[in-house]
C-alpha cells in the first residue's frame, strides 16, 4: 500500500504514465541540451556549452580578488610604501605576517632623528586564508591582495614569501596549453 | 572503387594458393573473425570517446579535448595506462577464476557477434540456422563470469553485488527471451539472416508489428546491460560494492569492454529482430537490382550501424538524464511487468496472426500473399497486423495495472505540487534589545 | 557454566540475522567526512548511528583568542557553502550586542546577497542530492548556474565561496559597478532553468518512487528534535525566521513560505526548488527598491561588546544558524557557540532511515542536506 495518500488519476492522466511521458519529457530537456551543445554559443541563457579550456583561456579575474599578496611602491621614487606599523601582522587571524622593521638615521630640520623603516617582510601564504584583513588594515595601501590565484610551488618553503618576492613577484611559469 | 574492388583482388590472390574449398570455408571466415573483432573492439573503445563526449554535451560542457584534436586518441591513453597499471590480485582470491573471470565476459561478449547479420551476404560471419537461440544462451554466459568474479574476489561485498548484479541480469534475460517471440513468430525462422531476410522481403520493420515487443526487449536488454536506470549493482557499489571492485588495471578493462560489447550485441540484436537489420527500403532497388553487389552490401552494412548507433545513442541519452532504480523496484519492474507483458505479447501475437490468416478471403480481403510463402502479407494485411500490435498496447497497459493494482510505485501518481505557498505573519524585528545587556559600553 | 555461556554466545553469532556495515568517512554519499554505522537486517536498516567529528577543527576555541573582527572569516568555513549567510550571523549578532544602526542600503545589499547564497546552496544540495539518486545531468546544470552567482560574489567580495563578507556596522565595499545589472541578469534567467530540473525531476516516476515516501517524519517529531529549515517546513510546520523574526531587510520583502504535507524526501524536495523560486523573488525585490546611502555605520574604534550574553539566529539554507556570543568586555569574546543547524537535523537521521533499505539511506542522507564543515566546527 501506498505510504502516503494519492489521488485517484483520471484517464488522460493513465494515458500519459503508459506512455512514459514524464520520462519522455525529461529526455527532451537533454536532448536540446545535446544539440544546443553543438549550435548555441549562448551558455549562460541558453544551451551552449559551459566549459572554460583553462590554461588555453585564463579566468576573468574580478578586481576586487583577494589573491597573492604584494608590496607596493611608489611609482616614482621606487621606494616601498610600508612604514612598518605593523597594523597588518596584528591583523592577521592566523598570524602569517612578520614585520621586521629597522632603525636608520634621517636628518630632518638639521637634527639627526631615528626613524622605522622596513627591513623584512615575512608573509606566509600557506597559512593565510585570504581573508583581506591585512589589505584592510593597512593605512598606506601598500599590502594588496593582488589578482594573482596561481600560487603553487614545488616546496614547503617556497610558500614563504620574503619582501623581495612580495614586491617584485615571483617568477611563475604561465603555461598556455 | 578500390574499396569495393578488394574483395575480388583478395579472392584471386588467395585462390593462386589455396583450394577453392580451404578459401571459401576456412580463409574468408577468418577475414570475417578478424575484421569483425577489430572493428568492434575499435567501437566499443570508441563508444567510450563517444558517450564521454555525448554525456558532456548534455551537460554543457565540453569532454575529452586535450589528448589529439577533439580528444579523439583518448581511448588509446586510457588503454595504455590501464595496460600499465599494476596487476595485483587479492591475498585468498581463487587464483585461477580470478584470472580467468573477465576473459569470460570478454568472449561471451564477443562469440555472439559471429551471428549477427551486419549485411546481406558476406557480412555475416555464419549463419546458424538457430542464431536467436545462440545469442541468447551465449549472452547467458557472461552472467557466470559476472558470478565467478565476485566469487574469487574473496570479499564478502564484492560477493554480494556480484549475486546481486547476476540476479538482475537472469531475470530480465526471460523477459527478453519471451519478447523476442512474437518478432519470431512472423519471422517463423531463428536464423538471425532469416529474421533479416523475412522483414527484407516483407518490405516492413518488425517494430510495427510489435511495438511492445520491442519495448520489452529493449528495457530488457538496458537491465541486462547493468546500465543506467538499472545500474545499482554497480554504481551503489559505494555501499556493497559491486563484483569487480578488486580488478584493476587490464582486467578491469576487459570487464568494461565486456559491458560495451554487451550494450553493442543488444543493439545490433534488437536492430536485426526489430528494426529491419540491414534491410532499408529502396536500398536493393538502386543496387543489387543494377548489379552493384559490393555496393549494395556495403550500403548495407552502413544502414545497419546507423540503425545500431542511434540505440547506443539511446542508451548513453538513458544513462544520463534518468535517475536509478532501487533494487526491489528493479526486481518488481522484471518480474512483475516486463514478464507478464512479454507473455501477454506472446498470446495476442499469436492470436493475430491468427485472426489474420482467418481473415483471408473474408468479403473478400486479401490478407496473405499465399499460404506456402510463410507469413508474407498483403497491405491489407499488414495494416490489419499493425493494428493488432497497437490494440496489443492498450490491453498490455490494462492488464499489466490491473496485476500492479496494489504495487506501492504503480500508485505514486501524479504528486507534483503538493506543497502550498503560505504568507506567515511577519512578527517582531529582531532589533537589538538594549534591556538585556548591562550598563558598561565603551 | 563456562562453556554453556560460549556455546550459547557462538550459537547466536550465527544466527544474528543482523550485519554491520559501516559507511565510512570515505564515501562520495555522504557529503563530507561523515561516518554512519548501520545494523541491516538483509537489506533493511534496523539501527543506525553516527560518528562525527573527523572536520572537528576547534573553531569556537579559536574564537576565544581572537578579536571580534578576525572571528568572521571563521565562520565562513563552519558550513563552507553558505559562507555569506554564517557571516551576516556573527556580524549582527555583535552589532545587535553593541546595539550599532546599520544603514538600510547595507541591509538590502546584505539581503540580496544572502538570498543569492541561499540560491547557490541550494543548487549545490540538488545537484548533489539528484547525483546520488543517479542523475548525475542536474549536478552539471546546477553548478553551471552556482557559476554565475560564486561570479558576482567574487566581482563583490574577492572571494568564490569562502567570502568574508561582512563587517561589524555593514559592509567594506559598497556594491560594484554592475551589481545591479548582473544581479538582474541573473534574476531573469533563472526561471527557465528551474523549470529544467523541474522536468527532468519533478514528475519523473524513477524520482518519484525513490523519494516519496522515503524519511518521513512527522511534524511533532521534528519539532521535538529540533529540525529546522526546509527539512522542519517540509513536514508541514510553518517557521521561518526570515517571517518570525524578521533581520535585515526582511520585513519590507514580500514573500512565501512554501510547506510540505507528508514530510518525505519528495516534499522537502519541492520546497527546496520552491524556496529558489521564493528567493529570486526577494531578489528582484531588492533590486527594484536598492536605496542610496552610505553602507557602514559609525562603529567604534575598538569592538568591544558590553558584558553580557546574546543569543541571535538567522534563517540559513540549511536552517536556522544562530550564535550564542558571551562577552566579558574586552576585545576577545568569552565564548562563541554556534547553533549548527546541520548538526541538529542530523539527529533526525535515525529516525527517518530506520524500516528502509540501505540504498534509501542514501536518499534520506541527501535530503538533509547536510554539510560536515557545520556539524564538526
Amino acid at each position: 500500500m501506498p505510504l502516503v495518500p494519492v489521488p485517484k488519476s483520471t484517464f488522460a492522466q493513465k494515458l500519459k504514465r503508459f506512455f512514459m511521458v514524464d520520462l519522455v519529457k525529461g529526455m527532451a530537456v537533454t536532448l536540446g541540451f545535446n544539440i544546443g551543445a553543438l549550435t548555441d554559443k549562448d551558455s549562460v541563457a541558453g544551451k551552449g556549452i559551459y566549459t572554460e579550456q583553462y590554461p588555453k583561456v585564463r579566468a576573468d579575474v574580478a578586481p576586487r580578488f583577494h589573491g597573492a599578496p604584494r608590496l607596493n611602491m611608489d611609482p616614482e621614487t621606487h621606494d616601498t610604501l610600508c612604514i612598518a606599523c605593523n597594523l597588518c601582522a596584528l591583523a592577521c587571524p592566523e598570524d602569517c605576517i612578520d614585520v621586521i622593521p629597522m632603525d636608520v638615521e634621517v636628518v630632518v630640520a638639521g637634527k639627526p632623528r631615528r626613524k622605522k623603516v622596513l627591513d623584512e617582510f615575512i608573509f606566509d601564504t600557506s597559512r593565510c586564508m585570504f581573508c583581506a584583513l591585512c589589505q584592510e588594515a593597512c593605512p598606506t595601501y601598500c599590502l594588496e591582495l593582488t589578482q594573482d590565484f596561481e600560487l603553487a610551488t614545488y616546496s614547503r618553503a617556497g610558500f614563504v614569501w620574503n619582501r623581495e618576492m612580495l614586491e617584485q613577484g615571483r617568477e611563475t611559469v604561465k603555461y598556455t596549453s | 572503387m578500390f574499396a569495393l574492388a578488394a574483395p575480388t583482388i583478395i579472392d584471386n590472390l588467395l585462390l593462386k594458393f589455396f583450394s577453392e574449398q580451404t578459401v571459401n570455408y576456412v580463409i574468408w571466415p577468418l577475414i570475417q573473425v578478424g575484421l569483425v573483432v577489430v572493428i568492434t573492439t575499435g567501437w566499443v573503445a570508441y563508444a567510450t570517446y563517444l558517450e564521454r563526449k555525448i554525456s558532456a554535451f548534455m551537460q554543457a560542457r565540453l569532454g575529452p579535448m586535450r589528448v589529439g584534436p577533439w580528444g579523439l586518441l583518448q581511448p588509446i591513453a586510457d588503454g595504455l595506462k590501464l595496460l600499465t597499471k599494476e596487476d595485483f590480485i587479492p591475498e585468498n582470491a581463487d587464483r585461477w577464476i580470478f584470472f580467468v573471470a573477465p576473459y569470460i565476459a570478454v568472449v561471451a561478449a564477443f562469440i555472439t557477434l559471429a551471428v549477427v547479420p551486419f549485411g546481406p551476404d558476406w557480412a555475416v560471419i555464419t549463419d546458424v540456422n538457430i542464431g536467436v537461440l545462440f545469442v541468447l544462451a551465449v549472452s547467458s554466459v557472461g552472467v557466470l563470469a559476472l558470478i565467478l568474479a565476485g566469487w574469487s574476489s574473496n570479499s564478502k561485498y564484492a560477493l554480494l553485488g556480484a549475486l546481486r548484479s547476476s540476479a538482475q541480469m537472469v531475470s530480465y534475460e526471460v523477459s527478453m527471451g519471451l519478447a523476442i517471440i512474437g518478432a519470431l513468430m512472423f519471422a517463423r525462422t531463428l536464423s538471425m539472416s532469416g529474421v533479416v531476410g523475412a522483414q527484407a522481403s516483407d518490405k516492413i520493420w518488425f517494430f510495427f508489428y510489435q511495438p511492445i515487443g520491442f519495448v520489452i526487449f529493449l528495457i530488457s536488454g538496458i537491465a541486462e546491460n547493468n546500465r543506467a536506470p538499472f545500474d545499482l549493482p554497480e554504481a551503489e557499489s559505494e555501499l556493497v560494492a559491486g563484483f569487480h571492485t578488486e580488478y584493476s588495471g587490464f582486467r578491469w578493462s576487459l570487464f568494461f569492454m565486456a559491458e560495451y560489447a554487451a550494450m553493442v550485441v543488444v543493439t545490433a540484436v534488437a536492430t536485426t529482430l526489430y528494426l529491419g537489420g540491414w534491410y532499408f527500403p529502396f536500398v536493393y532497388r538502386f543496387t543489387e537490382a543494377r548489379g552493384y553487389h559490393t555496393a549494395y552490401v556495403v550500403i548495407s552494412l552502413i544502414v545497419f550501424l546507423a540503425k545500431a548507433g542511434l540505440l547506443l545513442y539511446l542508451y548513453f541519452w538513458l544513462r544520463w538524464t534518468l535517475p536509478r532504480f532501487r533494487y526491489d523496484q528493479l526486481m518488481d519492474l522484471g518480474w512483475k511487468w516486463m514478464l507478464p507483458a512479454a507473455l501477454i505479447n506472446i498470446v495476442v501475437t499469436a492470436l493475430g496472426i491468427g485472426v489474420v490468416q482467418g481473415l483471408d478471403g473474408v468479403r473478400g480481403m486479401h490478407t496473405i500473399v499465399s499460404i506456402s510463402s510463410g507469413l508474407a502479407l498483403t497491405p491489407t494485411g499488414k495494416i490489419i497486423t499493425v493494428g493488432i500490435g497497437i490494440a496489443n498496447l492498450f490491453l498490455t497497459a490494462g492488464i499489466l495495472s490491473l496485476i500492479n493494482w496494489r504495487s506501492r510505485d504503480f500508485n505514486l501518481k501524479k504528486q507534483r505540487r503538493q506543497i502550498r505557498l503560505v504568507d506567515l505573519p511577519k512578527g517582531k524585528p529582531a532589533v537589538a534589545p538594549v534591556e538585556t545587556v548591562s550598563e558598561a559600553r565603551p | 557454566m563456562h562453556q554453556v555461556e560460549i556455546a550459547t554466545t557462538r550459537q547466536s553469532l550465527l544466527d544474528a540475522p543482523e550485519m554491520t556495515l559501516n559507511m565510512g568517512p570515505q564515501h562520495p554519499s555522504t557529503h563530507g567526512v561523515l561516518r554512519v554505522i548501520l545494523k541491516l537486517d538483509g537489506e533493511t536498516v534496523i539501527d543506525l548511528d553516527c560518528d562525527v567529528g573527523y572536520l572537528h577543527r576547534g573553531m569556537e576555541k579559536i574564537a576565544e583568542n581572537r578579536m571580534y573582527t578576525m572571528i568572521a572569516p571563521y565562520w565562513d568555513r563552519l558550513d563552507y557553502i553558505a559562507a555569506v549567510s554564517n557571516g551576516l550571523v556573527w556580524v549582527e549578532t555583535v552589532e545587535q550586542m553593541m546595539g550599532l544602526d546599520v544603514p538600510k542600503r547595507a541591509h538590502y545589499i546584505r539581503t540580496i546577497l544572502t538570498e543569492l547564497n541561499r540560491i547557490a546552496s541550494h543548487l549545490l544540495w540538488l545537484g548533489t542530492h539528484a547525483m546520488d539518486i543517479g542523475a548525475v545531468t542536474i549536478l552539471l546544470w546546477a553548478f553551471r548556474e552556482r557559476e554565475e552567482i560564486l561570479k558576482i560574489f567574487e566581482r563583490q567580495f574577492g572571494a568564490r565561496l569562502t567570502c568574508h563578507a561582512w563587517r561589524v556596522g555593514g559592509m567594506p565595499n559598497d556594491a560594484y559597478d554592475g551589481f545591479v545589472e548582473d544581479c538582474q541578469r541573473f534574476v531573469d534567467n533563472f526561471p527557465k532553468r528551474l523549470d529544467e530540473y523541474e522536468t527532468v525531476l519533478s514528475e519523473n516516476r524513477i524520482w518519484l518512487s525513490r523519494t516519496v515516501g522515503i524519511g518521513i517524519i512527522s511534524g511533532e517529531d521534528a519539532i521535538a528534535i529540533g529540525l529546522s529549515g526546509p527539512a522542519l517546513r517540509g513536514s508541514g510546520v510553518a517557521w521561518d525566521i526570515r517571517k518570525s523574526r524578521p533581520y535585515a531587510a526582511y520585513a519590507d520583502m514580500d514573500f512565501e513560505v512554501p510547506l510540505g504535507e507528508n514530510g518525505d524526501t519528495y516534499d522537502r524536495y519541492l520546497v527546496r526548488m520552491e524556496e529558489m523560486r521564493q528567493s529570486r523573488r526577494i531578489i528582484k525585490q531588492a533590486i527594484e527598491n536598492l536605496p542610496d546611502g552610505p553602507v557602514n555605520a559609525k562603529v567604534p574604534k575598538l569592538i568591544k561588546p558590553p558584558v553580557g550574553d546574546y543569543y541571535h539566529s538567522i534563517e540559513g539554507p540549511k536552517g536556522e544558524i544562530g550564535c550564542y556570543l558571551v562577552s566579558d568586555g574586552t576585545q576577545q569574546p568569552w565564548r562563541v557557540r554556534v547553533r549548527p543547524p546541520c548538526f541538529i537535523n542530523l539527529q533526525a537521521l535515525k529516525q527517518m532511515c530506520i524500516g528502509h533499505l540501505v540504498a534509501d539511506v542514501v536518499a534520506i542522507i541527501g535530503t538533509l542536506d547536510i554539510v560536515l564543515g557545520e556539524i564538526d566546527r
